[in-house]
């Protein structure tokens, strides 16, 4: 018998999602997986407004959440630009080549 | 504004005008504009005659007085002096307008001289220029109307003088002596200046007239001896400018300037600048103040009398001759024979003036030889010359008849009732006037025999090759001596006319009757008589009380005109005044009498000696050896001074001088080597300590940095790794710690 689902599950979900992403933001060496890791921490923090809007009652969560989509979107696109540009300027996407900020 | 001020301004600057004119352009003009300067001095005299005879002749009133005054420089309330406002203004009274005269007068002839006797000197122009400033800064001493006013003038007539005795600046005699005579005087201006402080101080103004009424109404709050010290300060100023003793020291030094200026500024108008500054503050003084002018007066009288007998230079004897006479007019003051004084300083200068312009004339033509001993037989070769030298010497020596006369024995007279007032010692003041008047005659006669009588003895004169100036000349000893022109004898001509007795009164014997003596009178002193003098000459005041009741019943029953009338009532308020003016009545006759057996005694002495060669001087003066060269060198005033004043100022300068190498350098050494020595300790301090405080503090902060700069990997996982931490660390804090 499982248990009926409710709040907790999906905020564990988004958990464990956002979890996943911020290991993959702070381990993987290719720029590219790293603007995944990016993504599934977002779309974490959307099950989480949509959790909290469902069990609310409002439709404030939807409503940010369709925002966060579209920013999402946004962000994809320029980040991918950047990517571009790194890898026109260092001819590489391993961003543990790319450490000219230290200096 | 009235008609005779504007006049006397016009009159005033007009000298000024020409200075500034010819003190640029002299060089660029025809004549170098030496016509510019005499049509100045011209115009200003025509001016001054025609206020002469508005005043003088026109009003003929002792009392006649008139001013205008304007305010110069407002400072307000100036903190710890109080109101300061200095006001200008001209003030016209009889002596106004008399000096007026003299002095535009004597100028215009100096410069009519001058063209002659300075004809091809290198300087010509600058000549003319400097005579300009000098007339300019005299008639401004003339016709100030203030303390302040004429002490500037006073500054600026001593600068002309410095100026123009200092001419021949290219001899060092010259160049000494112009310094000489500015710093004497700069010591009796000081007094002068100290003297109107202490004025200034009490009335906060410097008007004659506000300050004589603030004396009389008791304003002067200080007691009475300050009084008579501001009198005898402001008499030092006379002392310098009038060469009185102990300041007599610079007129005949002053002769090295060319000789229209030793007749214009050091017989005429400078030197009697003091006696007029004197006659003007006379109301201000006390008695005390008056006892001093008469002692100092009597002195530099008799004391340069016996100078002038022996110095062999033409300019030396008359320059003492003016010393003399100057002295005779501070004695006259001092004595409160006010007007006879005044009345000698303007007879003195036109005679003073005719006596030097002639010795300027026998200089000229005997190819600038001054010394009398190479002289001689000059009377039928300048018969102009002569005559009126003779005339003026005679003025001089006080012959009845001539202006000297009456003006001198008037002196003598006040000197006489003074000491019958006085009594005791006070008798010394005739008497060495009296002394004095022997002296004039005698060397005045010695004077005139050995210049124009006699054989000439310029072959005589040994020849000195060191004397640069004599041997520039040697070429002209050939020469014959020769009358001089025109513009050189006109001003002789004149001078000597004025010399004469008619042209101050028709009596020759009296000048009390005439024009001169009615129009200065003895103003009415201003100073109270506290109760401290009573006591201290009771028996003057019983006296002086028993004169007045005499003189009042004298001049009722009188038959004598309503002028003398006045003379006496003028005077009443002042007891003392009252009785010096009876005394001096009735000691008339017996001055004219004595006076006239000094003179004849001189003359006669001099002409024993010196036409007649009865008496050898040369042998004479070896016999009282002693005397005779106290006599020659002056008293020896000139040693005297230097062994004291200049040798203690050169010792104290010395003693300065060592002062400041060995004490107040040594301080400031001191200072500065310590401060050297602190500076290196503190300079150690700071390498040490503060060097050290820093490099440490830069030591600490370069290790965290080489630590903390580990951080900075430059990788992008690094630092959200560390922003992972610092949220995680933060939600420990808030929700676990």
């Amino acid at each position: 018998m499982l248990p009926e689902i409710g709040l907790n599950h999906y905020l564990i979900i988004s958990a464990i999602l956002f979890s996943l992403g911020l290991f993959g933001v702070m381990t993987r060496k290719n720029a590219v997986v790293v603007l995944m890791g990016v993504e599934l921490i977002l779309n974490a923090a959307n099950i989480n407004l949509l959790a909290f809007g469902k069990y609310n009652g409002s439709m404030q969560g939807i409503m940010f959440s369709l925002f966060v989509i579209v920013l999402a979107a946004a962000e994809a696109a320029v980040a991918l630009a950047i990517i571009i540009n790194i890898y026109n300027t260092f001819k590489t996407v391993d961003l543990s080549e790319v450490d000219t900020m230290k200096e | 504004m009235d008609t005779l001020i504007q006049f006397s301004i016009i009159a005033l600057l007009l000298p000024l005008v020409s200075f500034v004119f010819l003190i640029f352009t002299n060089k660029k003009l025809p004549r170098e504009g030496d016509f510019i300067a005499a049509g100045a001095v011209g115009v200003s005299l025509i001016l001054s005659l025609y206020i002469f005879f508005q005043v003088v002749v026109g009003e003929y009133n002792p009392d006649y007085s008139l001013t205008w005054n304007f305010t110069w420089i407002d400072f307000g309330d100036v903190p710890g002096v109080g109101p300061l406002q200095i006001k200008m203004g001209i003030l016209i009274d009889n002596l106004t307008a008399i000096m007026l005269v003299v002095v535009n007068l004597i100028s215009f002839l100096v410069h009519v001289f001058s063209m002659g006797y300075m004809a091809g000197d290198k300087y010509y122009g600058r000549f003319f220029a400097y005579l300009g400033i000098f007339t300019f800064s005299m008639l401004g001493i003339v016709l100030a109307d203030n303390l302040l006013a004429i002490y500037i003038f006073w500054e600026l007539v001593g600068l002309s003088s410095y100026l123009l005795i200092g001419f021949f600046f290219e001899k060092d005699s010259a160049a000494n002596a112009q310094k000489k005579a500015f710093m004497t005087n700069r010591i009796g201006d000081i007094g002068m200046w100290l003297g109107i402080l202490i004025l200034y101080s009490q009335f906060h103004t410097f008007g004659y007239e506000e300050i004589f009424q603030g004396i009389q109404d008791g304003r002067f709050t200080m007691s009475e001896g300050w009084l008579t010290a501001a009198g005898i300060l402001l008499f030092c100023g006379c002392i310098g400018k009038s060469a009185q003793f102990p300041l007599h020291v610079w007129l005949p030094d002053a002769m090295e300037g060319p000789t229209p200026v030793s007749a214009l500024i050091h017989a005429a108008t400078m030197v009697a600048a003091g006696v007029y500054f004197v006659a003007r503050i006379f109301v201000l003084l006390t008695v005390d103040a008056l006892h001093v002018i008469a002692i100092i007066g009597a002195f530099t009288a008799f004391m340069a009398a016996t100078i002038a007998i022996t110095q062999h230079d033409i300019k030396r004897v008359l320059a003492y001759s003016t010393v003399s006479q100057l002295g005779y007019m501070v004695m006259g003051l001092g004595v409160g024979a006010f007007a006879p004084a005044f009345f000698h300083l303007v007879t003195h200068a036109f005679f003073k003036a005719c006596l030097f312009l002639g010795s300027g004339a026998v200089i000229h033509a005997a190819h600038h030889e001054q010394d009398m001993r190479w002289m001689g037989g000059l009377r039928t070769k300048m018969p102009w010359t002569f005559a009126t030298f003779t005339i003026a010497m005679l003025a001089l020596a006080g012959l009845p008849l001539t202006s000297g006369f009456m003006s001198k024995d008037a002196i003598l007279a006040g000197a006489l009732g003074f000491a019958a007032v006085e009594g005791g010692l006070y008798y010394l003041i005739p008497a060495l006037g009296f002394t004095a008047a022997l002296m004039t005659a005698f060397y005045m006669g010695r004077q005139m025999w050995l210049v124009f009588f006699g054989e000439n003895r310029a072959h005589l004169k040994p020849e000195d090759p060191h004397d640069d100036h004599h041997h520039a000349h040697d070429d002209h000893h050939g020469h014959e001596v020769h009358e001089v022109s025109w513009e050189m004898r006109l001003p002789l001509v004149i001078l000597a006319a004025l010399s004469i007795f008619f042209v101050y009164s028709i009596n020759p014997l009296d000048g009390a009757k005439g024009w001169f003596l009615h129009v200065i009178k003895t103003p009415n002193t201003v100073v109270q008589s506290t109760g401290d003098y009573h006591n201290h000459t009771e028996d003057h005041a019983k006296a002086s009380g028993l004169f007045i009741k005499e003189a009042y019943a004298e001049s009722k029953s009188d038959t004598h005109t309503e002028s003398h009338d006045a003379e006496h009532a003028s005077v009443f308020s002042d007891p003392r005044q009252a009785a010096i003016d009876h005394a001096t009545h009735d000691a008339h006759y017996m001055a004219i009498a004595f006076s006239s057996i000094m003179l004849l005694f001189g003359f006669g002495l001099a002409y024993v000696v010196y036409f007649k060669g009865i008496i050898d001087p040369d042998k004479t003066a070896e016999k009282i050896k002693p005397l005779y060269l106290y006599s020659f060198n002056k008293w020896y005033w000139d040693e005297i001074y230097d062994a004291t004043i200049i040798r203690g100022s050169f010792m104290l300068s010395n003693m300065m001088a060592w002062f400041d190498k060995n004490i107040v350098d040594g301080m400031v050494n001191f200072v500065g080597s310590s401060s050297k020595w602190f500076a290196f300790k503190n300079g150690r301090f700071d390498q040490l300590v503060v060097d050290g405080a820093v490099n440490f503090t830069a030591f600490i902060i370069q290790f965290f940095g080489l630590v903390f700069r580990k951080i900075q990997t430059g990788h992008v996982q690094t630092y959200v790794a560390l922003a992972l931490v610092a949220i995680i660390g933060y939600f420990v804090y808030f929700f676990i710690g």
